[in-house]
């Protein structure tokens, strides 16, 4: 046992103390030491030994006294001893501050410990030992640059000294410069290789923080070897057998935390991160249990920060957000600078996210990304947080940038893409695609959702063949395939049921009953109603239905099904399915304010006007007038029944009109970019003769419209058609109804081909006329209105061909045949009129009949006329054509002869061809050279004859332009002068407008007849031109208002004009509104796996 | 099962082809083409190199409807005016006018012994008969009115609405089914001049309808819906439905093996119909106009084994096809 032996004072004697039996009062040894004069170094021999013992006391009275003035005086000459004591002292308070956690006492020992170093100092400047000391005390404080500069000074004076050596490691070490740290405690081990564990612990961390983990461990396990018991080197040890994240390190990891903890039960690091541990076992209660032992055997603010966070972790994986949120923020309390421990950050912006306090989460996200500007999981949530704030911009920024960093992130595709579905759907595209891609390539399988997008946005860009495949994709295998390739075969129905086929499920019973599985999974339902929309558009139209049956067998209140079952109907023009599915539809849900609105636009087609009023208002209060589809169908209406009055009020047509209008503009107040509504407001504006103003709407109108598979818009080209129709532009007008047949009707419309005809009419083009109304009873045979209007242009034709001043034969012999066929046209009709009701009056064919068979017999006068004329031509010319002949008889005759002479001349001189050769030459080149000359001569005159003749016809056609733009004038005069009557008749301006959409007037009959005289009056005058005009607007009027008022149909024409249009938009609409309703679902599918 | 593009004539007429039917071969010369359109003419085409071999005028209004004996001698044209020309096919020498008023002439075909015309009747809701060889009116196949009971479709005002279009003989000459505005379909029993029933499923104007020559009962319609049926005519059985036309199905005939169907419709396309898969296995897109017509040359005459298909269109154009 070691003992000290305490030299009497004046005497050869000692005293023996053992130290391991100092006495518990340490003012025995003090007396002792006093008493016998003791050198210093024995004092602290003994202090040191209470130290070593725990009896911090003790020690501290053994020193306090050892430094007291008392002592200074009596050893004043001892100075490294008293040195020694003075940093014993404050190594010793340096050391309390340290532990100390209240920041106050922390402050006072800290205070304590510069003193005793400051006396320290006083003794010896010099002293290495008080400036270690002073710098350990610095390094506690955390003054590292000051601590480095104090350390720096004992390595100066002594480079191995190896405290300062450890000290400066130390401040190396918590400035980050691991390498340098390393470098000094390799330095302290060489020069004191015997030195405690600790330092070995000090290069392992080193290591460790370098990356070395190798020679990490290799430390750590030597830390160990020579202290089994070190707590930090377990922990040390532990924590990289648990980033090893392999099964087998984990367990010898947990094994080193388990005697790390059972060593010593209160280390915070190891509590923690056991508490980490069982946190991915799932063991949340022992998570519980050891971070709060953790945050009660700890006030270090970064490891209780840890133990939050863990605490906060587990509460957030078993769901509990708000107590989640609590300790995160605890745990975010703890820390002072986010660098230090960013991870409590993350989770409350995830808890905040979840709980839908966006601002809150965005700054917590923004704290994280400032640490890890790159993290693609920050900008992702940053991502989707300005997403939901609504500021899709920011949102795309973030989306990108994350996509960019780790372009292998197939979720940061997938929302970018859906960001960008707003704003460009070829960049939204892309992304899907990529992150297709992506998935594929790492063997995960593409979510349903992200392909049904990519096939919507192909869909959209009538990529339909690659859509199709999308889609196909997405569905995956499943019995929709054996519709796909027709395998199946709907079973064989009687014919009278097939009304009822779109409700058929017999299909899907049959197939259950043989065996089949028919199943349609959830997540697959968007996908199939979506192939089949896409079906639809490449018209095939029958497998479509069974998929829309398919989905509803599973699903029936899959509403939407319903509906585009109703929609395929209704363009079949099976009205009553359609009405049935959409009152199934209404089974379902009572307020659905889409199937309200097909009811009513289904209802209108049937008729039903006023029920067709209440179902669209049923439809607009559904939504609380919010649903522009309803409002606008109301304005169709009210614009439909202010034109379709039979009686023609006009207070009641104009607030039918006002009300329209009304309507109109509240959707484009709500949605200042519905088309519907601005060709709506376009229309109203028109009636009312603002042409210039529709105009403009309209053409705005038809540039928005083109450009998207959803969106067709071709009432809008009629409608400008109208305008320069009104506005007298023909050609235009011409031009733009027959693109407008072509672009969207394939050239069916009969009723487009009836305004094309209209405008011919007016434009006098009567041949024109003729074939576009034979065109269009070609296509709708059963319209007799168009037969009529044929007779008309005929009768038309005739009259004005008779009234020319100089014609051909020819011409009045077709005009002979065009009457003929106007006869034969009326009096069909008139004989019909017994069979059908065709709404004409039979009075009115009959005058038709009468007027026309009244031409024919004046034309008979002029086509003999003609004839006569045409004959005389015709036997002047053969008589020209004789003499001609027989001159050209004679000339031939000459020519033979001259060609003989010419032989037998030629002959003569070919025998004398020898002895006269000189002389034939001769003749022979005068011949040539003067044959070319008369020729050329010749070839003049023809050119002078041809041109003169050329100018002639010019000058010739000039006049007749010039004539044509006179009858073009006085036509316009006249229909300006017509106007104007209109406009005092009337009071109403926009007759004009409403003529070549819709007429609907009793009158008609009286100014029928009434015209039919002014008509065969302009006969009588066949030589005055002016007369002719005006009939033939009033024809045309009246023609128009013929087609119009059939009395049988005119609510079916109605419609026909604007409605049928409606119907057309109402389809896309819904169509817009399902897929839109697509879209919500895949973000929601998304939404769940973030 | 495949069409391969031989020849097109464009501004084979001058103004729209709307109608398009074989004349059979003689002993004296191969089938021809027979065409008739919108500019009043009707024409003859010899085949494979639709050389004009002559232009029938007389007509007045469009030419809606051509039709061709079995025996190849004679044939029939017919124009919006309702008048119906029979004319000899070698000599064009008019044989017979037929008109019956106040019935109008829409689809004409000949029954396949060529004893009777039918007529398509048009706004008289029948179908009219002719005998081929006195050229009399001999009977009228009138489509029933719909009594009150039965009233399907909501509001009939209009009698026009069982106008009817197309016409087609069964094989063995004893039914005529005949297509009508409203889709629906009636057949009737000739030796009886008896209605037997309708087909219904379409709801849009049937403009053409055409029986198979292999399995007799089975009837083909084609409508303005897009959609062909296929009909079991004596069971009134739907049988099957075939989409795929963007627009009104104009046309309709069956290849003479009645394995095929072949389709013209206003999306300007003609599209081939395998019958054992029920689905279009070739579109053609050469016509750049409504496809008013279609038709398989029939069997017979010396080089006539290989299969034909004419198109006719709006675009003025005449189109033939190989069809293996």
């Amino acid at each position: 046992m070691a003992c000290v032996y305490i030299p009497v004072q004046n005497s050869e004697e000692e005293v023996r103390v053992a130290l391991d039996q100092l006495p518990r009062d340490a003012s025995d040894i003090l007396d002792i030491l006093k008493a016998e004069q003791a050198p210093l170094d024995l004092w602290l021999i003994i202090a040191r030994e209470y130290f070593k013992q725990g009896k911090l006391e003790q020690f501290r009275q053994i020193l306090e006294e050892g430094s007291s003035p008392e002592i200074d005086d009596y050893y004043a000459d001892v100075r490294y001893e008293r040195i020694a004591i003075l940093n014993a002292l404050g190594a010793y308070y340096s050391y309390l501050g340290k532990i100390e956690t209240k920041q106050r006492e922390k402050e006072e020992h800290f205070i304590l410990a510069t003193q005793y170093y400051n006396k320290a100092s006083r003794i010896d400047m010099h002293e290495p030992s008080t400036w270690v000391g002073k710098g350990q005390l610095l390094l506690a404080k955390g003054d590292i640059d000051q601590a480095f500069a104090t350390f720096k000074i004992v390595l100066d004076g002594d480079s191995d000294n190896v405290p300062a050596l450890l000290g400066q490691a130390c401040v190396e070490f918590n400035r980050g410069r691991y390498s340098d740290s390393l470098e000094l405690y390799k330095r302290a081990l060489q020069v004191y290789p015997a030195c405690p564990a600790a330092v070995r612990l000090g290069i392992g961390l080193c290591r460790y923080k370098l990356g070395h983990f190798g020679k990490a461990r290799q430390a750590f396990v030597r830390v160990l070897q020579l202290d089994p018991e070190n707590v930090e080197a377990l922990v040390a040890l532990a924590i990289m057998d648990l980033r090893t994240n392999e099964a087998t390190g984990i367990r010898t990891g947990m094994l080193n935390m388990q005697r790390a903890f059972e060593i010593y039960p209160y280390c915070a690091m190891a509590l923690n991160y056991l508490a980490n541990h069982f946190f991915f076992t799932g063991q949340h209660f022992l998570v519980e249990q050891l971070t709060e032992t953790a945050l009660a055997v700890t006030n270090h603010g970064p490891t209780k920060s840890h133990s939050y966070y863990n605490l906060a972790r587990s509460y957030h994986s078993k769901g509990d957000y708000e107590k989640a949120g609590l300790y995160y923020m605890a745990s975010v309390k703890e820390i002072n600078k986010p660098q230090e421990f960013v991870f409590p950050y993350y989770g409350l912006g995830q808890v905040q996210l979840k709980l839908g306090d966006f601002r809150s989460a965005l700054t917590n996200f923004e704290k994280v990304l400032e640490v890890y500007p790159d993290n693609c999981e920050t900008l992702k949530a940053l991502g989707h947080i300005y997403f939901q704030l609504g500021q899709i911009d920011k949102a795309q920024e973030f989306m990108r940038k994350a996509t960019k960093i780790d372009p292998r992130d197939s979720q940061a595709f997938l929302e970018l893409g859906e960001l960008l579905i707003y704003s460009d759907t070829g960049a939204a595209l892309d992304a899907f695609k990529t992150a297709r891609g992506l998935f594929k390539k790492g063997g995960q399988e593409v979510p349903t959702e992200l392909l049904n997008n990519i096939g919507v946005i192909q869909f959209e860009r009538e990529e339909f063949e690659l859509a199709k495949q999308t889609f196909k994709e997405a569905l995956g295998d499943g019995i929709w395939l054996a519709f796909i390739d027709a395998k199946k075969m709907p079973p064989v129905i009687e014919a009278a049921a097939s009304t009822h086929e779109y409700k058929n499920m017999q299909l899907f019973h049959e197939l259950e009953s043989n065996g089949y599985r028919v199943e349609l999974p959830w997540d697959k339902v968007t996908a199939l109603f979506n192939l089949a929309r896409l079906l639809e558009q490449l018209n095939e139209a029958r497998t479509a239905t069974i998929f829309y049956r398919l989905i509803l067998f599973k699903f029936p209140e899959y509403v939407d099904a319903y509906l585009r079952l109703a929609a395929i109907a209704k363009a079949r023009n099976n009205l009553h399915l359609s009405i049935e599915l959409v009152n199934d539809v209404l089974k379902v849900s009572d307020k659905c304010p889409n199937a309200l609105s097909m009811l009513g636009e289904l209802e209108l087609k049937n008729d039903d006007w006023v029920k067709a009023k209440e179902t669209l208002r049923a439809a607009s209060d559904a939504t609380d007038g919010k649903d522009s589809y309803a409002t606008l169908s109301l304005g169709n209406w009210n614009y439909f029944a202010a034109l379709r009055n039979e009686k023609r009020n006009p207070k009641l047509e104009a607030t039918h009109l006002e009300k329209a209008k009304e309507l109109y503009s509240r959707v484009l107040i709500q949605h200042s970019a519905n088309l519907y509504a601005a060709n709506g407001a376009g229309v109203v504006l028109a009636e009312k003769g603002h042409f210039d103003v529709s105009k403009d709407i309209f053409t705005q109108v038809q540039e928005a419209a083109s450009g998207s598979v959803f969106v067709q818009m071709p009432d809008v080209w009629i409608n400008l058609a109208h305008v320069y129709f009104a506005n007298g532009n023909f050609a235009l007008a011409v031009k733009m109804y027959q693109n407008c047949l072509r672009k969207f009707y394939y050239n069916t419309d009969s009723q487009i081909l009836l305004y094309l005809a209209r405008t011919h009419y007016e434009a006098e083009q009567w041949q024109d006329c003729k074939k576009v109304l034979l065109r269009a009873i070609h296509l709708a045979p059963s319209n007799y209105t168009l037969r009529f209007d044929a007779g008309v242009a005929m009768q038309k034709f005739s009259a004005s061909t008779l009234q020319k001043a100089k014609r051909t034969a020819e011409e009045v012999r077709s005009t002979v045949a065009a009457l003929q066929n106007a006869v034969r046209v009326f009096s069909h009709l008139s004989a019909a009129s017994n069979l059908h009701i065709h709404g004409f009056d039979e009075k009115k064919i009959d005058t038709h009949v009468g007027y026309c068979n009244h031409l024919l017999l004046a034309a008979k006068v002029h086509l003999e006329a003609a004839e006569r004329d045409e004959q005389q031509i015709h036997q002047r010319q053969e008589l020209a054509r004789q003499v001609a002949l027989a001159e050209e008889a004679r000339r031939k005759a000459e020519e033979q002869r001259k060609f003989q002479l010419e032989r037998r001349k030629q002959e003569d001189e070919l025998k004398r061809v020898q002895q006269q050769e000189e002389h034939f030459r001769r003749i022979k080149e005068q011949w040539k050279s003067t044959a070319p000359a008369s020729k050329r001569r010749e070839r003049s005159d023809d050119e002078e004859g041809g041109n003169s003749e050329r100018r002639r016809r010019k000058g010739g056609k000039r006049r007749k332009k010039d004539k044509n733009s006179k009858s073009r004038y006085d036509m316009e005069e006249t229909e300006a002068d017509m106007m104007d009557e209109q406009e005092l008749d009337d009071e109403d301006a926009n007759m004009n407008y409403r003529e070549p959409t819709s007429q609907m007037n009793d009158e008609d009959d009286v100014e029928e007849n009434a015209q039919g005289l002014l008509a065969a009056a302009g006969l009588e005058d066949s030589d005055v031109d002016d007369e002719t005009v005006a009939p033939s607007s009033n024809i045309a009027r009246r023609r128009q208002a013929l087609s119009e008022s059939d009395d049988d149909e005119p609510l079916d024409r109605q419609p026909d004009v604007t409605p049928i249009r409606g119907n057309s938009t109402e389809l896309q609409e819904s169509d817009g509104e399902i897929r839109d309703g697509n879209k919500p679902n895949a973000d929601e599918g998304s939404d769940e796996e973030k | 099962m495949k069409l391969a593009g031989l020849k097109s004539i464009e501004n084979a007429h001058d103004e729209s082809v709307w109608a398009v039917t074989w004349v059979p071969a003689t002993e004296t010369r191969p089938p021809l083409l027979l065409t008739g359109s919108l500019d009043e003419t009707v024409r003859l085409w010899k085949s494979d190199d639709l050389v004009l071999e002559r232009t029938n005028t007389g007509h007045c209004l469009g030419v809606a409807s051509v039709a061709a004996h079995p025996l190849g001698r004679i044939a029939a044209s017919s124009s919006l005016d309702s008048f119906v020309r029979v004319f000899d096919v070698d000599s064009n020498a008019t044989i017979a006018t037929l008109e019956a008023p106040p019935s109008e002439v829409w689809q004409m075909k000949f029954d396949p012994k060529g004893n009777i015309l039918a007529v398509a009747g048009g706004g008289s809701a029948s179908v009219k008969l002719w005998d081929t060889n006195s050229w009399q009116h001999v009977a009228t196949l009138s489509i029933p009115r719909p009594e009150a009971s039965q009233a399907t479709k909501p509001i009939d005002k209009s009698g026009s609405k069982k106008f009817v279009l197309s016409v087609s003989w069964s094989l063995d000459g004893r039914r005529i089914a005949c297509g009508s505005m409203d889709g629906t379909i009636s057949v009737f029993d000739v030796a009886r001049a008896k209605f037997l029933h309708h087909l219904e499923g379409h709801y849009m104007p049937v403009r053409s309808l055409a029986y198979s020559p292999s399995e007799p009962r089975l009837l083909f319609s084609a409508s303005d819906d897009g959609h062909v049926h296929m009909y079991d005519a004596e069971a009134k059985t739907l049988v099957g439905s075939m989409s795929g036309h963007a627009s009104w199905v104009l046309s309709v005939d069956v290849s003479p093996d009645g394995a095929a169907l072949a389709t013209g419709s206003s999306d300007r396309t003609v599209r081939l119909w395998d019958l054992s898969m029920r689905a279009a296995v070739q579109t053609m897109s050469n016509h750049a106009d409504q496809v008013w017509g279609v038709a398989f040359r029939p069997p017979g005459g010396t080089d006539t084994r290989a299969g034909r298909l004419a198109s006719v269109s709006d675009d003025k154009s005449i189109s033939l096809y190989d069809y293996s």
